[in-house]
């Protein structure tokens, strides 16, 4: 792939451009709450828009299309029972405690209703997850512009972190939420001329199912046996571990997501952010799902005159990573490269900046407010978070050298966030709509629902995976041992925190209202015309998405 | 007029615009890019813009 004097300049207004935007809003920061929470004063659709773009990282994007090819079509369990019901949870029962609590951060939630040890763990293991997790971004980057543009991995990276450090220092979470409006627009629009073209070498979508084994064609069809489909699990399996305990449990709180409703206008805008922000999660199959599946059938025999191929990796199995940039390659002419290239580049930017916002906020509200200095000046406040944006991108790039080094910290650090995340919903859960959930119950559970996850991997072995205990259970797929992981992970955690709740003392009414359901009132928007309701909107998002699933059924 | 540029949607539109330039006067002017997806890209990023930059905002000033 050789870039043209077009690419280099897409490629160029771009980074202007994202710099340009941190210039803009650092004239507008004066407060420790300006640079780290955007002082609750965004737009709806500003909010939505980051709420969904900040998900949409370089390992979404790539490993979407990668698993369409994969697995094809039920690929759009992660969309379809993997997002939209979580978000329409957070924003109808969540958000109102989120944001009506006047929480600065989703650890300092679990403060006002449990304790400062719950806090403590889940701030902690949540800010090296992000700084972590900025490393691995900026490491994906650089190896693939490595691979598809021969740059020096070196240049990549400084080139990457230094754009992100320069406008996350200067606007700090506003400019990384406007940005990844900016970036959201690139993608969608920088990867559609794609599946257009590519859908139409394919023959369009008719043809593409013809071509295709039925079993990569349908959603659920073959889901009642776990041997019967690509993904190697069966449908209770993907309900209970993606589309509940997977699902909920990024979705209901992760802050990196969380945070960008928790800075909207009011608690309407603040509900209805994840909301608005289901309905392109709804269609964002169509950009990275469907790319996958037009790859895979443009493999088989009766097309394979069109001269795509999926790259084979340097062990000779199909690397499937490589899927979306070898369709670019193949598809895109000099121009629309650049186009493509740059969107790459934004995934992973945006992703990059939302993983280092996230940590700012916590290690700087959480860890160094609560636990390092506490009675500083908001001046103070304000140079520690700017801080912390460089600091948090400078381990980000030593973690993208050590993840070079040892490819295998890639897995295993993603192995690790999973034991953390996945039992946290339940904590959540039981926090919200069971007052007498006590502050060592929360503590404790997490504990075991991250040990638990650690011996159902040790127990289970997948795609050469886990079963460092005993390999006592195989799995078709690491996909399907994830699912399973979390499942054990959630349900020790549920157990545990019900068990030592129930055997030690909770916190008095009084101080858990505006915590838990019980005690809170209902936010009350019937006055609002009807589209500007929660509750309308989530029906009618919810109704789409069943239908949806019933068209691919 | 100025201080429409300090909207977020006025930002974007610019920005697709740009993009829309470089992709169209590419096309005119070289050889190498005067594929129909180069064309046809650079018009629906030109429309996207105009229609992000006149849209009302909504407040939503980047400073």
């Amino acid at each position: 792939m050789k870039l043209q004097l077009a690419d280099y300049l897409i490629i160029g207004v771009y980074f202007l451009f994202v710099i340009g935007v941190g210039f803009l809003i650092k004239r507008n920061i004066r407060s420790s709450n300006d640079f780290l929470s955007s002082g609750r004063r965004i737009p709806l659709w500003i909010t939505s828009l980051a709420f969904i773009s900040a998900n949409l990282g370089a390992q979404e994007v790539l490993g979407m299309v990668a698993s369409g090819a994969k697995y094809g079509v039920m690929t759009v369990h992660f969309y379809w029972i993997g997002a939209i019901f979580a978000m329409v949870f957070l924003g109808v029962f969540m958000m109102p405690f989120y944001y009506g609590s006047k929480a600065r951060s989703v650890p300092d939630y679990l403060s006002m209703r449990f304790d400062e040890k719950t806090r403590a763990l889940n701030a902690l293991t949540f800010a090296v997850m992000t700084v972590f997790s900025s490393g691995i971004s900026l490491y994906a980057l650089a190896r693939l512009m490595e691979i598809i543009l021969h740059w020096d991995f070196g240049f990549s990276i400084a080139v990457a972190a230094g754009i992100v450090m320069v406008y996350t220092f200067l606007g700090g979470l506003t400019s990384a939420v406007y940005n990844e409006v900016l970036q959201f627009f690139l993608i969608v629009l920088g990867l559609s001329p794609l599946v257009i073209m590519s859908l139409q070498d394919a023959g369009g979508w008719h043809n593409v199912v013809q071509q295709l084994d039925p079993r990569y064609t349908h959603a659920w069809k073959y889901m009642g046996n776990a041997t019967d489909n690509p993904m190697g699990i069966n449908f209770m399996s993907l309900i209970f571990g993606l589309g509940f305990v997977m699902s909920f449990g990024y979705w209901c709180t992760d802050f990196l997501v969380v945070q960008r409703a928790m800075i909207a206008r009011n608690m309407n805008a603040a509900q209805r952010t994840p909301i608005i922000a289901a309905i392109p999660k709804l269609f964002m199959p169509l950009i990275v799902v469907l790319p996958g599946v037009v790859a895979l059938a443009l493999m088989q025999p009766a097309l394979q005159h069109k001269g795509y191929s999926i790259p084979i990796a340097a062990d000779g199995a199909v690397d499937y990573t490589m899927t979306l940039p070898s369709l670019i390659a193949h598809y895109y002419p000099s121009g629309l490269l650049g186009v493509g290239i740059t969107a790459l580049m934004a995934s992973f930017m945006s992703g990059m900046a939302g993983n280092v916002t996230a940590f700012n906020s916590v290690f700087t509200y959480d860890i160094y407010h609560n636990y390092i200095n506490r009675n500083k000046s908001d001046g103070h406040y304000l140079m520690v978070g700017k801080a912390v944006t460089i600091i948090g991108i400078l381990i980000s790039v030593v973690t993208a050298y050590i993840a070079r080094s040892f490819n295998n910290i890639n897995d295993f650090l993603q192995l690790v966030f999973s034991f953390v995340n996945g039992p946290l919903f339940a904590t959540f859960l039981l926090g919200m709509f069971w007052k007498r959930t006590t502050g060592h119950g929360a503590f404790y559970g997490l504990l075991s629902g991250t040990v638990a996850a650690a011996i159902t991997h040790g127990l289970t072995i997948a795609e050469g995976k886990g079963g460092w205990i005993a390999p006592i259970w195989v799995i078709k797929s690491g996909m399907g041992q994830a699912f399973i992981v979390a499942a054990f992970s959630w349900m020790a955690n549920f157990v545990v925190t019900i068990v030592v709740s129930l055997f030690t003392k909770p916190k008095p009414d009084e101080e858990l209202k505006g915590l838990v359901v019980s005690l809170t009132p209902r936010p009350d928007h019937t006055l609002q015309p009807w589209y500007r309701r929660v509750v309308p909107l989530a029906v009618i998002l919810l109704l789409l998405t069943i239908l949806l699933n019933i068209i691919f059924f | 007029m100025l201080k429409r540029l300090n909207e977020l949607n006025v930002v974007i539109g610019i920005f697709f615009i740009l993009l829309s330039i470089i992709l169209l006067a590419g096309a005119i002017l070289s050889q190498d890019l005067s594929g129909r997806a180069n064309v046809i890209t650079g018009v629906v990023f030109l429309i996207f813009g105009i229609l992000m930059v006149v849209a009302r905002s909504g407040n939503d000033e980047v400073s």
